[in-house]
């Protein structure tokens, strides 16, 4: 111990105030158990701050300009100018509410807050660095500890961040201005949704990718209606190419790619944006200290109490795994909270819906019809274009569909893949629908108001059970 | 080419199992997923299928033999195939063998989970990539009675597993609980009592389907078990799972090794005359009056019966249960009942034996007043009642009422008969109104009014007991040495485990007895 060091206890330690870690505190204190919760940085973690919120708030905002300008088959006529400065300044605001949110929801939930940056120093305790000068550090003792450090941007050989020419996606949320062109390193739905919104401030985007398509991790059909989108907004795509260095040029950078034959490609822009993924954050926190070693990809194996191979030890949010999404941490932070309070909780969701917003969204919950084949279902498909839907063409957005997997034999859902407007709030309904054990008969007679978006997921249900009545049946 | 074949980890953590027989020889042709070898865990027996078509070349365990699983345990010549495909058909197999009792989030345990029910997990559910289909709230009603969802059997659409399914598994599948209680240490002394109250018939059911390696699916069908063990290949067993056919009920001449041994004909012939039954009993349903008369009557689940159902079922899974049962020598109080009933009469109240039983359970309530109490769970405490209010149960036309006698510590016998008899016959007529029937602290049901030695009667929750009483009959006892006929009466107090032990309901109950035994000490109370 430091000479000087003040050890406290606690029952409940938690490293990391994003979703997955303030949620496992607030469960925590309502639970009665006493709780720390260590965060080095900024309440809300990468989801409120530098990632889902800023992203769909200034998609959000983008849009609103975007759809103005291109509304004249509407009958209006729309030049809106675009101050990003204040966008920018908009989105801090919205994102100030939701982490001082937090900060209080925690402290009525009587959680103890603690700033600086948490490493493990034995099996029961931590040490907390705090930042600044003098600021010295504590050590807490803890009968169960929670990781929720997170993840951070993946950085590319040669592309380090600098924050000017290689930009990071957190780098691009905070732009004051609007670069005139822009080279999007990775087209997954990072690199697509911040194209997206670039490309519709006026930038000239370019995407490079070293995969032979967009969005990879979503069926061809799915990832076909957004990437057409994306080309009729202006963004160039550039599949089978990796980038391999940059230099400055000018005002701006150039960056050469390669391609799989060695050919040398030369893409000019004011920025690169590098978006290739995202890796846990897991060489921060001693873990030999406590007993813990990182498994593949750097992640913490857990067990469907998102408890890890040390018993009183659990990790929760991207630090455990795949998918890397807030809803899942949030879910997994509740489960680790109530287990430590002796409730007989555990992971035992059935899918975990994911959504990305790009124009059209896309939603995804459950199994595709491959996969479902895999998993040895005899699925069964139905899907509703949004050219069919009054809503959508009421929106003058008709690109994209709403396709739902389910069990032949019993009818059971299994999955449902949305290409749409609102596909991230509409795949909530196939969401509840799996984890229900709902049946295609059981949403086909759940009436659905009319006229709505939502009215396509009943429709591509009795598509397939072959009842279709606004669509031709298959 | 020749193929080893190693001892499969036949159960979950199970290191090693006995060779009980070996259903080959030497020499002989075997068919792909064909037993050649019973093998015998802490846990189960169950069928070692081949993995291949050939012929078995060598036999390398003894019968009898412990064998630690992945030990070679016999070799088979195969034809015409290649190392490569050999090592995958082999893992394969192993991994089909896998008993998984446990469903994995992400699917990648599914075939486990599937064998599973193949190598005869009694009452394990098969569905593609084993996904259970079940509400959250079902699956956390599992968890916390600890039963592992995938064993449940569901009874909703496509066999969807409802909470109602899972309280059932609760009851009857005492085994799966037992094991999946252990790292839950929240549900443990729920599901003890669960255990507890396994019907003997269920219990064994259960029990010997798991054992016997047989059986998957039918612990909802417990009767009469043709056989106790019939050996079949595990493709066999799935079939019959799939007709909804237990195994062990499928006729069959066929027998290896002394038993019988059921083929898939026979499972097909069987299920199929099954269905014909079935059809038949439809039909005679369908024909109602005209024929023979229907066999069944469906009666709506409704009203009463429905609440006394939900009331009964919210206490059953909440509370713990158990009954302690003694019987009292009532003979001075049938005497003391006899003389005050003409009294009683003349001023127009007929007075029962209850009048008596309340005042002797205030009385011993008084000093055992953790009887008188109820279980604030959201609280965690537990609130003792200073005040007396006694349900009487009582056996209406719509079902089983509890009108509440209020302040029943500080009224007189006649007041009691008097009052009760007025609830009991609003009950009866059905114009007694709801909080007439509520803020009981205590309740007692005469069982023996109707007939009966013995009950376990289900605690009024969320009081913490219940009396029951039998009836009061005449029977031979020992006085003063000599064998004489005296009036007896059987008692039985149903008590919730987490708020009373066994001593203080078993005290509790020799104080009511003492009093029914010298009913004048009553007059000082």
């Amino acid at each position: 111990m430091v000479v000087g060091d003040v050890t406290t206890g606690t029952d409940v330690l938690i490293i990391g105030a994003g979703p997955g870690g303030y949620v496992a505190a607030i469960r925590a204190g309502q639970l009665d158990l006493d709780v720390t919760l260590v965060e080095k940085d900024a309440y809300g973690g990468t989801c409120l701050n530098h990632g889902c919120i800023p992203s769909k708030a200034l998609i959000s905002a983008t849009d609103v300009a975007h759809d103005a300008s291109e509304a004249e088959a509407m009958g209006i006529h729309a030049d809106p100018a675009v101050d990003l400065s204040a966008m920018v300044g908009w989105k801090d605001e919205i994102v100030d509410q939701l982490t001082s949110g937090v900060e209080k929801l925690c402290k009525a939930n009587g959680v103890n807050l603690v700033e600086g940056r948490a490493e493990f120093a034995g099996e029961n305790t931590v040490r907390v660095a705090h930042s600044g000068d003098g600021q010295g550090s504590e050590s807490i003792d803890f009968e169960h500890a929670i990781v929720a450090t997170g993840s951070r941007p993946i950085e590319v050989p040669n592309f380090e961040f600098d924050g000017e020419h290689v930009i990071s996606s957190r780098d691009a949320l905070a732009l004051d201005t609007v670069p005139e062109s822009l080279v999007v390193v990775g087209a997954g739905y990072i690199g697509m949704e911040l194209s997206t919104v670039f490309a519709k401030l006026g930038t000239d985007v370019t995407i490079v990718e070293m995969l032979d398509s967009a969005l990879p991790a979503y069926e061809d059909d799915v990832a076909r209606v957004v990437k057409s989108r994306a080309e009729e907004l202006g963004i160039d795509f550039h599949f089978g190419e990796a980038a391999s260095e940059w230099e400055e040029s000018g005002d701006g950078i150039t960056v050469r790619t390669e391609n799989e034959d060695g050919d040398v490609s030369e893409f000019g822009a004011e920025k690169a944006l590098v978006a290739v993924g995202r890796e846990p954050v897991t060489d921060t926190l001693n873990l030999d200290a406590v007993g813990l070693e990182p498994g593949e990809g750097g992640f913490l194996d857990t067990d469907d109490r998102a408890r890890t191979d040390i018993e009183h030890v659990f990790a929760v949010g991207d630090v455990a795994g795949e998918p890397m999404l807030a809803h899942k941490g949030m879910k997994e932070g509740e489960v680790a909270a109530e287990v430590i309070a002796g409730e007989p909780a555990a992971l035992d969701y059935q899918s975990v819906p994911a959504a990305v917003f790009t124009d059209p969204e896309i939603g995804t919950v459950g199994m595709t019809e491959a996969e479902a084949k895999e998993a040895g279902f005899s699925p069964v498909v139905g899907e509703m274009p949004m050219q069919a839907s009054g809503r959508a063409l009421t929106l003058g957005e008709t690109e994209g569909f709403v396709r739902v997997v389910a069990d032949d034999d019993a009818g059971f859902i299994l999955g449902a893949q949305i290409v749409a407007p609102e596909a991230s709030e509409m795949i909530a309904e196939f969401g509840l629908a799996i984890e229900m054990g709902a049946t295609l008969e059981d949403i086909a007679a759940t009436i659905h108001t009319h006229p709505t978006l939502g009215e396509a997921v009943m429709e591509a249900v009795e598509n397939a059970r072959g009842k279709a009545i606004h669509t031709l049946n298959r | 080419m020749v193929r080893e074949f190693k001892l499969p980890d036949v159960g979950e953590g199970v290191a090693e199992g006995e060779i009980v027989a070996w259903l080959v020889e030497t020499g002989d042709t075997v068919e792909e997923d064909q037993p050649v070898a019973e093998v015998e865990t802490d846990k189960a027996v169950v069928d070692v299928p081949s993995p291949v078509n050939g012929t078995v070349q060598e036999i390398r365990a003894e019968e009898g033999e412990m064998v630690p699983v992945g030990d070679v345990i016999i070799t088979f010549a195969v034809e015409g195939e290649d190392e490569t495909d050999a090592t995958g058909q082999e893992e394969s197999t192993e991994t089909r063998t896998d008993t998984a009792t446990e469903t994995d989030a992400d699917g990648a345990e599914g075939e486990a989970a599937q064998a599973g029910a193949e190598a005869g997990q009694g009452g394990e559910v098969s569905t593609a990539d084993g996904r259970v289909f079940a509400a959250p709230s079902a699956r956390r009603l599992a968890r916390e009675q600890g039963i592992d969802i995938a064993t449940v059997e569901g009874s909703g659409p496509g066999g969807r597993v409802s909470e109602h399914d899972v309280r059932a598994a609760a009851e009857g599948g005492a085994s799966e609980a037992g094991e999946a209680a252990e790292d839950d240490g929240t549900g443990g002394e729920e599901v003890t009592s669960a255990v507890s109250d396994v019907s003997d018939e269920a219990g064994t059911t259960a029990e010997s389907g798991g054992a016997a390696g047989g059986g998957a699916g039918q612990a909802s069908a417990p009767s009469a078990a043709d056989r106790d063990r019939t050996l079949a290949a595990p493709a066999t067993r799935r079939l019959a799972e799939e007709a909804g056919v237990d195994i062990d009920h499928v006729p069959t001449d066929e027998e290896r090794d002394g038993e019988a041994f059921v083929s898939p004909a026979a499972v097909e012939a069987y299920a199929e005359a099954q269905q014909e039954a079935q059809a038949a009993d439809t039909a005679a349903i369908a024909a109602g009056e005209s024929g023979a008369g229907a066999q069944e009557e469906r009666i709506p689940y409704r009203g009463v019966r429905r609440t006394i159902g939900q009331q009964m079922e919210a206490s059953k899974f909440t509370a713990p249960h158990v009954t302690h049962h003694d019987e009292v020598d009532v003979t001075e109080l049938v005497e003391t009942r006899g003389e005050l009933k003409e009294v009683a009469a003349e001023r127009g109240i007929s007075l029962s034996y209850m009048p008596f039983v309340m005042k002797a359970c205030v009385a011993a309530l008084r000093e055992f007043p953790m009887v008188n109490a109820m279980l604030d769970e959201e609280s965690e405490e537990i609130v003792q009642k200073k005040y007396y209010n006694v349900g009487v149960a009582a056996a209406t036309d719509a079902g089983l009422m509890v009108p509440v006698v209020g302040d029943a510590g500080n009224k007189t016998l006649l007041q009691l008969a008097s009052e009760m008899n007025e609830l009991v016959e609003k009950a009866r007529e059905r114009s007694i109104s709801r909080e007439e029937m509520q803020g009981g602290t205590f309740t007692i049901t005469n069982v023996g009014a109707i007939g009966g030695e013995y009950a376990t009667p289900i605690v009024n929750h969320p009081e913490v007991a219940i009396l029951a009483l039998g009836a009061i009959k005449e029977k031979p006892r020992v006085v003063d040495g000599e064998v004489v006929p005296r009036h007896v009466m059987t008692v039985s107090l149903s008590f919730d485990h987490r708020v009373l032990d066994g001593a203080i309901a078993a005290q509790f109950t020799n104080k009511v007895e003492e009093y029914l035994e010298h009913p004048n000490r009553l007059l000082l109370e």
